[in-house]
């Protein structure tokens, strides 16, 4: 029996799982204790067998009120990717405006995963938006 | 992008060009003479190695104006003090700069240290100290609650200034009526000259007809450069601790214990600044470093130990920073205690002049240091020709937004609408006041130069919240790159250039 | 110019969640509210926290900190609450006038109850009285966050994070992200004082050393950092001889607490609490002046925003009553005090009115531990428990009791 502590990171309770699992782990062959929600169980197979993060990271913004809007990955990518789609997204620049939810990238890195802008950057010439 | 301009742009007066006078070092001293002398006609250029004047002692002391209870009658020490503690509340006046005279008291916790009290009053006395008195403890109460002692000299006459207010009051005062400041300048020798004398320094030489040495702990062996019997200075750090203004609430005057005999400093004191914090300090240790500002844990543990057998009641978990300044000592580890100031004019040489062991009080004494140094030796020697009144331009230095009446805040506010834009809230300087400091005649830029000229950063955040409003109004309005933020001078870079490269486009 | 002084039946001031919060509420009660903040854009310190984790318990899903502000500045623009940004308060009267300041105006207002939402700063360098030099390249991790997410300021390149806040491990990942090189991060206490999930995300999955019971106690470099000294720390807090190790780095971030930002409600008359450095409040928030509401991390320091938008939105109806005239607190005086017992290190709110029919409490506990049962008790009865799975004190607990012939003052414990 192979066995691991994982953290959770779905949510702020950050529940402490034991994690047990013969051979490959499965859905079927993993046993999780400690998780407050059943969340828990799927993030530790993930874990287990392709971790995934959020990227949220910054892009330089062009003629806006600020240099840089904040951006995410829609949902986690896997963990490994994390970094090359950072650099990918590092020599990037939008026009301003910006507005919250404005697709940056629809696919980045191969992962199948939208990147879209998480805090509006108003346009210099439009001082009304603050 | 152009980048901001640094003080070694400016190309030192080279070729054949003869300053009358060269002065060395800008600290309270070297600040108070190159304002005298910019009442006269004549060149000065002042030497300093830092990006500004007074980052040296002159801004790492207790901003007490001394009242001169502590000198041996005949010394130069209580002279300068006592002449000096009169000039400077006139030049505060004229400048502007904040000062407080509120009194100061000498505690002794036990009857073991009523006699040391009696000899610190009969000194004063005889130095022509008034309104010397040993109070007992209801009167200490009545004076300064909390305070925790069996009697006390109360010192009417002592005070409390804004120590670097005062010296860059006088050097930017110098400089509009034409004193030539070379910053990030540092000297290493003096020699003679046809015509006069030669200050090499890092970025070249500078020569004057005189030369007069203020380099404070450096002035030793730079005199010994060209005066090789000038005696050694010894450096001894004392540390402080800075306490929230909310403990400034309740305290109105200087609290000092019975000076320790032998010791280097005058104990362990509480003492409030004129911004209305509270400074606990200074230790006093020698150390080999004469550039060391560290400060030790162990010390900061101590001087809240000791200042709170003064005042047991002291909330020791409003401290909000610390510092260290290096005094100037011309009495050795061996032998401790406090030597006499020495002007010094070099025997070969007499028109180089030594300042040297100017340590407490010489911020109280710096203007009577100056007044000797131009109108005793200076003029003496070969008059000098005063520039008519209208010719001196009156610098004063700025009253905080934050101290004025609403009233008057509303008319600033309708004059220029930066005042009231508040980038500071600990200290509520306004955006007005942060542009102000920038503009300053001695061209420094550095956030420690900002932070001295509208205090912005120096409240209890620390720049928590300013900080990031500054970078927002420079970056933003004034195109600065995030290299031209430095903290004291190009090597003390406060950032690592941009996070995500910047084409320009 | 001040012009007129304009009244509110309600005023907030700070524009973070909470007092986003506080503003929305009081106005969809049908006050006329007035929110005042100092920066430019609405949300408090949220837009600089572009990481995510937030909202989960508030919409259900996951937001970044802008997004997460966005949806509170949404909420009170159409509860119709009046936005002022670019504006700092600079005075606050007990009578509920207060002096405002912008670029080219000062300004009055004043308002029947006011919500105090100012959020908290950081503890600084001073504070923690680490020994050495001040060079430059010393950050709290709140300010590095800003200068990094708005500035687009590198900070530095070799990173020493002290302390193991959860500010301080977001910027562990952030800095890693940008090519910094994050070297360790230092905690004096034996646990880590952030969330067990922002250890794992941050410093596990990039390998950065966590080190327990150590501090740094010397700061090197005159002008900028170059190392510093760490040390262990014994159980009495003290450093062991022999313990020190060096780290070369050229800047050193602090996440190192934060303290309720309470200068205008001192000033006021607000009483504060020592142990949370925010006011002293009954169940209805108000505070000891009567009329002052506060909420946030100004009233005691919040680990989620959810929490501090959940409770604004409780400060801001109660303050909304209170401009009708229905006061839900009780004087100082004639009130039940709650306190923090045994494991507890306090209790928000400090007492409650004997005529409150049921109060919510918020607490931490002093230290981590497992399985753990949490009492609330009035005299000999026990009025209210809950039992959790293990409790930190990152973590804030909440527990409702019903307020019916008290015996005497409450007390909260944890066994
Ligand atoms: C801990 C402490 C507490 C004190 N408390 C008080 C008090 O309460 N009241 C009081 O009256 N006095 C007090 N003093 C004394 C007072 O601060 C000093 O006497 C005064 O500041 C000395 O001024 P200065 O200009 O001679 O020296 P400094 O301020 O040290 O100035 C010397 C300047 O010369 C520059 N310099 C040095 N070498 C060179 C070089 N080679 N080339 C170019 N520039 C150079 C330095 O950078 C510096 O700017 C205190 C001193 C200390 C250290
Ligand atoms: C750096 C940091 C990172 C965090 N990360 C997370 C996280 O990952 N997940 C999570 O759930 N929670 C996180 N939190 C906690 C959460 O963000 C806070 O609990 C929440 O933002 C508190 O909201 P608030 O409205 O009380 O304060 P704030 O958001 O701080 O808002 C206070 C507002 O008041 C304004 N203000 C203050 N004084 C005045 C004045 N005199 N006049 C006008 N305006 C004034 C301030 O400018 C600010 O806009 C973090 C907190 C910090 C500090
Ligand atoms: S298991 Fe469920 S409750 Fe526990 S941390 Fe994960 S998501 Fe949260």
């Amino acid at each position: 029996m192979n066995h691991r502590v994982i953290t959770c990171i779905l949510c702020p309770n950050g529940c402490e799982l034991e994690v047990g699992w013969d051979g490959e782990p499965t859905t079927q062959s993993v046993e999780v204790l400690g998780n407050l929600c059943a969340k828990g169980i799927s993030y530790a197979l993930d874990e287990l067998t392709h971790p995934e993060r959020t990227l949220t990271t910054s892009i330089r913004v062009r003629g806006g009120v600020q240099r840089l809007a904040s951006v995410k990955t829609v949902s986690p990518i896997p963990r490994e990717a994390v970094v090359a789609a950072r650099e990918l997204l590092q020599p990037m620049v939008l026009n301003a405006p910006v507005a919250i939810g404005q697709v940056v990238v629809e696919d980045v890195a191969r992962t199948g995963v939208q990147v879209i802008v998480t805090r509006a950057v108003a346009s210099q010439s439009d001082p009304e938006q603050s | 992008m152009p980048r901001l301009e640094r003080p070694t742009d400016q190309p030192i007066p080279g070729g054949g060009s003869m300053f009358d006078i060269v002065l060395i070092g800008a600290g309270v001293v070297g600040s108070a003479i190159a304002r005298v002398l910019s009442q006269y006609r004549c060149t000065v250029a002042v030497i300093e190695k830092e990006s500004d004047v007074g980052m040296a002692a002159s801004s790492r002391n207790s901003g007490v104006i001394h009242a001169g209870i502590n000198y041996a009658p005949d010394s130069l020490r209580a002279r300068f003090c006592m002449q000096g503690r009169k000039l400077l509340l006139t030049w505060c006046d004229e400048l502007n700069v904040p000062y407080k005279v509120c009194g100061k008291l000498i505690v002794a916790p036990s009857e073991e240290e009523v006699p040391g009290l009696r000899r610190l009053r009969s000194t004063g006395e005889a130095n022509g100290v008034p309104g010397l008195a040993i109070i007992g403890p209801n009167e200490i109460t009545e004076l300064q609650p909390g305070i925790k002692a069996v009697a006390a000299l109360h010192v009417p006459s002592s005070g409390i200034v804004s120590p670097y207010a005062m010296t860059l009051a006088m050097a930017e005062e110098a400089a509009v009526n034409g004193v030539t400041f070379l910053l990030e300048c540092e000297a290493t020798q003096i020699r003679p000259v046809d015509g006069g004398y030669a200050v090499d320094t890092d970025r070249g030489t500078v020569s004057g007809r005189w030369v007069i040495n203020s380099a404070g702990i450096h002035a030793g062996h730079l005199a010994q450069t060209i005066d090789p019997e000038a005696p050694d200075l010894y450096p001894c750090v004392g540390e402080y601790l800075i306490l929230d203004k909310q403990v400034g609430e309740s305290l109105a005057m200087s609290v000092y214990p019975a000076p320790p005999v032998g010791g280097a400093g005058l104990g362990v004191h509480i003492t409030p600044t004129t911004e209305g914090n509270v400074l606990l300090g200074p230790s006093d240790e020698y150390v080999s470093d004469p550039e060391t500002t560290s400060c030790a844990g162990k010390t900061a543990d101590q001087l809240l130990e000791e200042a709170m057998i003064m005042w047991p009641a002291l909330p020791r978990h409003l401290v909000i920073g610390a510092y260290a300044g290096i005094r100037a000592k011309r009495t050795s580890p061996s032998v401790g205690g406090f030597g006499d100031f020495l002007i010094r004019q070099t025997p070969s040489a007499d028109r180089v002049v030594h300042l040297i062991g100017i340590e407490s009080p010489g911020l109280t004494a710096a203007p009577a240091i100056a007044d000797y140094v131009v109108h005793e030796i200076l003029h003496a020697n070969e008059p000098l020709v005063q520039k008519p009144l209208s010719e001196v331009v009156h610098r004063p230095w700025s009253t905080r937004f934050d101290d004025l009446p609403e009233e008057e805040k509303e008319r600033l506010v309708a004059k220029d609408p930066n005042y009231g834009d508040i980038i500071c809230r600990c200290e509520g300087v306004t955006k007005h006041e942060l542009l102000h400091a920038l503009n300053n005649p001695l061209g420094v830029k550095t956030l420690t130069g900002i932070k001295y000229r509208c205090r912005a950063t120096m409240g209890r955040c620390s720049g928590g919240y300013c900080l990031p409003r500054m970078v927002e109004i420079l970056q933003e309005e004034h195109g600065w790159e995030p290299d031209d933020f430095v903290l004291r001078g190009p090597s003390s870079p406060a950032f690592a250039g941009r996070l995500i490269e910047e084409r320009h486009d | 110019m001040t012009e007129q002084i304009r009244e509110f039946d309600v005023a907030v001031i700070g524009g973070g969640p909470a007092g986003l919060a506080a503003a929305a509420a009081a106005a969809s009660q049908g006050a006329q509210v007035a929110l005042i903040d100092r920066n430019s854009q609405l949300g408090g310190i949220l837009n600089q926290c572009i990481h995510d984790g937030f909202g989960l318990h508030a919409f259900g899903e996951v937001l970044t900190g802008p997004e997460f502000a966005d949806r509170y500045v949404r909420r009170a623009t159409d509860a119709g609450v009046f936005l002022q940004s670019n504006t700092l308060v600079t005075s606050l009267a007990p009578s509920g006038e207060i002096i405002c300041s912008r670029y080219g105006q000062r300004k009055q207002l004043r308002a029947k109850a006011i919500v105090l939402a100012m959020g908290c700063r950081e503890r600084t360098r001073g504070m923690i009285r680490i020994p050495g030099y001040r060079p430059a390249g010393v950050y709290t991790a709140g300010t590095a966050q800003w200068l990094t997410n708005l500035a687009n300021v590198r900070i530095g390149r070799r990173v020493v994070i002290l302390g193991s806040g959860d500010i301080g491990l977001i910027m562990a990942r952030r800095l890693t992200w940008e090519g910094a090189e994050v070297i360790a991060v230092i905690e004096k206490l034996p646990y880590p004082s952030g969330l067990p999930r922002n250890i794992n995300q941050c410093l596990l999955d990039y390998e950065i050393p966590l080190h327990l019971s150590h501090s740094v106690t010397c700061i090197h470099g005159k002008d900028r950092v170059e190392r510093v000294t760490v040390s262990r720390f014994d159980e009495t807090g003290t450093p062991v001889a022999g313990s020190e190790f060096d780290l070369v780095c050229d800047t050193l971030l602090l996440s190192v607490g934060l303290i309720p930002e309470n200068e205008l409600s001192r000033r006021a008359g607000v009483v504060l609490d020592r142990t949370t450095s925010g006011a002293t409040v009954g169940a209805s928030y108000m505070t000891n002046v009567p009329g002052i509401f506060s909420c946030g991390n100004v009233l005691h320091i919040h680990d989620l925003a959810d929490w501090a938008a959940e409770e604004g939105e409780r400060a801001g109806a109660s303050a909304a009553k209170y401009a009708e005239g229905i006061h839900g607190d009780a004087v100082v005086e004639e009130s039940i005090p709650i306190r923090a017992g045994d494991g507890i290190r306090y209790v928000i709110p400090q007492r409650v009115s004997r005529s409150t029919d049921q109060v919510l409490m918020s607490f931490r506990v002093t230290e981590p531990r497992g399985k753990t049962t949490i009492r609330a008790i009035s005299g000999k009865a026990m009025i209210g428990s809950t039992q959790l799975n293990k409790a930190h004190p990152a973590t804030m607990v909440q527990l409702r009791i019903q307020i019916e012939d008290l015996a005497g003052p409450v007390e909260v414990t944890c066994s």
